[in-house]
């Protein structure tokens, strides 16, 4: 059978061509996926600060819930202190460490801050530089309140004075006691200032050290040699039952920066989203190219079934050489995904969507995956292609397979134009959800009325040619003639030439728009919905300022200012008598948020965010039973379960996302307590912004800016759209690979019904023009199909995103898709044809 | 009447100075590329209302011949006039338009379009070229041939039969100088194919046309008013009157050699 099936292939070459593109693309794409999606589940960040220390005991920055993927947790969950005492009696143990992290920055001499990778925290206790890997270290250790250790990086020397930002306060004077020559070495003060600075000790004066007294960020071990082991049992031993993780090795970059790490859950995100619609398309684009080449081997086959071949053995054949070119191409396109995911997560860390430094994972899991997908989509595709050939009684296949016309099935037709009414229903969705995942539905229903019409084309192109048809005067072209009369005579073979541009068209025009309208639409929510006209902000310090607001809130025409700050919460939901969890982003606001922000609240008030209170988007407690005076349980970012009682529903959810935590609810679960921003609304005069600004200037990284960066900016394009719009263009050019396969193999079948035309006076002109008018009514009734079954969805998703029956996005997107698929129709029958006028027609005729 | 010349042998009839041949090979030779001669210097007249066979074994060269003389391909030396007009050096679109205007065919696989009706197939050509059809011509040649009822109907819904009398018509009905019938009941049963080579005749002899049918059936070759042998891309026998018998005689020696 293999030898068979080869010799078979080595005739068909080039339409084995188009299969083998189709799974090396599909290959590529799948695997780079998998990638994405093995990476967001296991890569971990190097020890990095921690390389020094051989057991780290942290808290488990994952929330965990039953059945589901774990969850990342961005804030830094804490540490007992006490355990740092009874780690230090542990056998073995030659150091214990507690190591904090707090906001630092260093100021130089002409008052700008000096970049470091995470100010948040930057700063640490002398102690940590004990887990650092081999520091070279010069100088001794602060000990004094006004003595810090730098980084090299800093370029500063022993004794030099500096001023430092240390936990947001304001800068001050220290002298450099020491410089740290180490990869990843922060900013090291004496412990018992660092403990203060980090709010994880009373001050002298009688002051409260928060809520995270009595903490620190994780436990390091230094060990005798070779007691690693013995002494990680102990630990785990001792930390039994109280949830805290003992890692070693490889895993101790999951406790370095909690921030960090959780970025790897985009990554699962990414590869998830990305997962339902290329899996859709690769199917689509391979089956097809199957289709076409089994299309072309149907005669042999049907041979094969007259001279004794069983059904079973036909589609065996067919699965059997499919199988043979999948692998041969497969390989390579794993290749190339491994590499694609490389470049791909390049240009998230170039974007800075991933953090540098996050490595990708790469394991031969995403590898065996894509083989076993594809070779189930070659088998599945090649034996439905072979199916009708195979089933047929001997004869008749074989003259079946002298393609005359075919009449398309009833049943066909029906489940095709169900599928499209089917669709198009599905589309109400963004009216009565107005989230990013209510908006999906429109790209789905929009594919589906395209597979929809790959069913139900034949019939409807049969009718469209026959309405044209009749209309046709009398005296018309010959030509153009016999090109009307071939589609509907041919209507399933020009259904199917058709369906792969239409559904390209609505493929692109879907999901764009898709993207560009929620993308509107949410940042429409969030312009209207942002009352302040100024943002004050200290990226390089890692967080404000504590009373930056009390100082902003003087300043005359300042009418309210208020601190923002983003986190993420967890919120576990019944949905259909499941338990659904959804992280989702959460902004931190003060009972005075309503001064700086209208979330449009229906219900409740702002004002009332005050201890353990939250509010809610209208969407939310609607599906999640969270209305008005309901409690919510809920894991904030350092996995703390709490529970809340909603005091307030807005509108504005899509802008502001589902779900407001107050400060109150909120303190102590971040891992900065210092406010990331501090929103500002004034009375509008210059003059107030000049005293905003001057206030700002006097602060050393500081930043004041615009809330309303003004259009055109994009600076608020979020990464998903960016990484959407990458993903539309390779999956088009995928797509444009199965439109050119199949215009070209249908063109090259119709050489007989070229060569018999010629024989009966066409002229190679008169071919030439017959074909153009058929590639122009390909193109025309492709992009007019894609059009008409993208209107409905995108009108339904402007009208609920936007309040406007019609979708935002770039108006051009329109005629190049349709310049694209016509260029495309063209050249793909241009050039089959004029290769096919180049055999004399008597010949052409004989060779078949 | 009309007579019909081979090679250097003289005319058998007396001819009609008024008139042309219908065609006129003469030393054509084809070539193709890596050296196969499938014609070698062969010559051939064709009277206007004759109906000539060529006959010869598979790779005779019989084919060739007839798609040279029919201008579908072009010789690589010699001569070809179709209706007095020269086709060696005419390019594929003039040779197109000249085949369109003066010259018919009907194959073995009939060669109709499977999308059009049968009147749409028939008319084919003329609208290809850009005339209206000489309806009552038409419908005589549909008539004769005994497809009137059927004009309707796609060629997948007919007999074979049916099919190549609709061929004979759509060959006929640009009123050509010549008809060409490439082995026209290869694919035909007996009746079928008698009732075609009973047609083919009678056009010629009620409607003055010129046939000329490449076959290797004796049987139909004897339907001829000459029929011509050919083997290894020559010509090398013409007979007049031919029976089946002698034409398979004349046929098996041929393949003894």
């Amino acid at each position: 059978m293999l030898h068979l099936a080869l010799r078979m292939a080595a005739h068909r070459f080039t339409a084995l061509l188009a299969v083998a593109c189709a799974v090396l693309g599909g290959a590529a794409l799948l695997t780079g996926t998998g990638v994405l999606a093995e990476s967001g589940l296991r890569s971990q960040l190097p020890p990095g600060r921690l390389g020094g220390a051989d057991v780290v005991v942290a808290a488990d920055q994952e929330f965990h819930p039953s059945g589901d993927l774990p969850v990342a947790l961005p804030e830094r969950a804490t540490v007992p202190a006490d355990l740092v005492g009874r780690l230090t009696r542990v056998k073995g143990v030659t150091a214990a460490v507690g190591d904090i992290g707090f906001p630092a920055a260093l100021i130089d001499a002409r008052g700008r801050v000096l970049p470091a990778e995470d100010p948040r925290t930057l700063g640490h206790g002398w102690s940590s530089t004990t887990l650092l890997p081999q520091p070279r270290i010069e100088g001794h250790p602060p000990s004094a309140r006004d003595e810090v250790a730098v980084p090299a990086s800093a370029g500063v020397r022993m004794g030099d004075r500096i001023r430092v930002v240390a936990g947001t306060g304001e800068p001050s004077s220290y002298r450099v006691s020491a410089v740290v020559d180490a990869p990843e070495a922060g900013v090291y003060f004496a412990d018992g200032t660092a403990r203060r600075l980090s709010g994880r000790e009373g001050t002298a004066g009688g002051g409260r050290g928060g809520p995270r007294e009595g903490t620190v960020d994780l436990i390091g071990l230094r060990v005798a040699p070779g007691a690693g082991e013995p002494v990680a049992a102990a630990v785990r031993d001792q930390v039994a039952g109280t949830g805290l993780k003992v890692l070693t090795g490889a895993d101790r970059g999951t406790a370095v920066g909690p921030g960090v790490s959780a970025a790897r859950s985009l990554l699962i995100l990414l590869a998830g989203s990305l997962a339902g619609i290329l899996l859709m398309i690769v199917g689509f684009v391979t089956a097809g190219a199957l289709g076409v080449s089994i299309a072309g081997q149907r005669r042999d086959l049907a041979l094969m079934r007259a001279v004794g071949a069983t059904p079973k053995q036909i589609r065996r054949l067919a699965a059997c050489q499919a199988t043979v070119v999948a692998v041969v191409s497969a390989v390579p396109g794993i290749g190339l995904g491994y590499l694609l995911a490389g470049k791909f997560a390049q240009a998230l860390v170039d974007r800075a969507v991933l953090p540098r430094g996050l490595p990708l994972t790469f394991g031969p899991l995403p590898a065996l995956v894509t083989l076993v997908l594809m070779l189930a989509v070659v088998q599945v595709s090649a034996r439905g292609a072979a199916w009708r050939t195979s089933t047929l009684p001997a004869t008749e296949a074989v003259a079946e397979s002298r393609s005359e016309p075919r009449a398309p099935s009833r049943a066909r037709t029906l489940t095709g134009l169900l599928l499209i009414a089917a669709a198009t229903a599905s589309a109400v969705t963004p009216l009565l959800v107005r989230t990013a995942l209510g908006a999906t539905s429109t790209s789905i229903a929009g594919i589906m009325a395209a597979i929809g019409l790959a069913l139900s084309g034949p019939a409807l192109v049969k009718g469209a040619g026959g309405a044209v048809l009749r209309r046709m005067r009398p005296g018309a072209l010959a030509p153009s003639w016999l090109a009307v009369v071939g589609m509907r005579a041919y209507a399933l073979r020009f259904a199917g030439v058709i369906s792969p541009p239409a559904m390209g068209v609505v493929f692109v025009l879907t999901y764009t728009f898709t993207q560009t309208t929620v993308l509107a639409a949410t940042q429409q929510d969030i312009r209207v919905g942002t009352l302040a006209q100024h943002t004050l902000s200290a990226p390089q310090l890692g967080g404000l300022p504590p009373d930056t607001a009390s100082a902003v809130r003087r300043l005359p025409g300042v009418e309210a200012a208020e601190p923002v700050t983003t986190t993420t919460a967890v919120w576990q939901y019944k949905e259909f008598g499941e338990t659904t969890t959804e992280s989702a982003s959460a902004m931190i606001l003060s009972p005075g948020g309503a001064g700086v922000y209208d979330l449009d609240v229906r219900d409740g008030d702002l004002a009332r965010l005050k201890g353990a209170t939250v509010a809610v988007s209208s969407e939310a407690a609607g599906s999640r039973d969270a209305g008005l005076g309901r409690r919510v349980e809920l894991i904030l970012g350092d996995g703390a379960r709490v529970t809340a009682r909603v005091v307030a529903v807005y509108a504005r959810g899509l802008g502001f996302g589902p779900l407001v935590l107050s400060q109150d609810l909120a303190a102590g679960h971040t891992t900065v307590p210092a406010p990331q921003s501090i929103l500002v609304r004034t009375d509008g005069s210059a003059a107030a912004e000049e005293r905003l600004a001057a206030l700002a200037g006097e602060h050393p990284g500081v930043v004041l800016s615009d809330t309303d960066p003004g259009p055109g900016t994009g600076q608020d394009t979020p990464p998903e759209v960016w990484i959407n719009l990458a993903v539309i263009v390779v999956l088009l050019a995928y797509l444009l690979l199965s439109i050119a396969n199949k215009l070209v193999a249908s063109t090259v079948q119709r050489r007989t019904e070229i060569a018999a035309l010629r024989l009966v006076g066409m002229t190679p002109g008169q071919v030439r023009a017959m074909m153009r008018r058929e590639a122009v009514a390909i193109a025309a009734t492709a992009c007019g199909a894609g059009l008409v079954l993208s209107v409905v969805p995108l009108a339904l998703l402007g009208q609920g995103f936007l309040g406007h029956p019609w979708p935002s996005g770039p108006v051009w997107l329109l005629p190049v898709t349709v310049l694209v698929v016509t260029v495309t129709a063209f050249l793909t029958i241009e050039l089959p044809t004029r290769k096919a006028l180049r055999t004399p027609p008597a010949e052409a005729l004989r060779t078949l | 009447m009309s007579a019909w010349g081979l090679g250097r042998r003289t005319a058998v009839r007396a001819e009609p100075v008024e008139r042309a041949p219908a065609v006129a090979v003469s030393q054509v030779s084809k070539v193709y590329p890596g050296g196969v001669r499938a014609l070698d210097n062969v010559s051939l007249t064709v009277w206007p209302g004759t109906f000539v066979a060529v006959m010869g074994p598979s790779g005779s060269g019989k084919s060739t011949m007839m798609h040279c003389a029919a201008g579908l391909d072009s010789p690589t030396s010699g001569s070809v006039r179709i209706d007095g007009r020269e086709i060696a050096g005419l390019d594929e679109t003039c040779r197109t338009e000249l085949r369109r205007d003066r010259v018919g065919f009907v194959f073995q696989a009939y060669n109709l379009i499977p999308s059009l009706t049968l009147e749409d197939n028939i008319t084919l050509p003329l609208r290809l070229a850009g005339r209206s059809p000489d309806r009552q011509w038409m419908h005589a040649l549909v008539e004769r041939v005994g497809i009137s009822g059927c004009l309707g109907r796609r060629p997948a819904e007919l007999s074979g039969g049916q099919q190549q009398r609709a061929a004979v018509v759509r060959a006929l009905v640009a009123k050509p100088a010549v008809v060409f019938a490439d082995e026209p009941t290869g694919a035909l049963d007996l009746h079928s194919a008698h009732q075609i080579l009973q047609l083919l005749r009678g056009l010629v002899e009620e409607f003055h046309q010129t046939v000329v049918m490449v076959t290797h059936d004796p049987a139909a070759a004897a339907w001829a008013h000459h029929a011509v042998v050919m083997a290894d891309g020559k010509v090398i026998d013409a007979l007049e009157a031919p029976t089946a018998a002698r034409l398979a005689d004349r046929l098996i020696a041929l393949g003894g050699r």
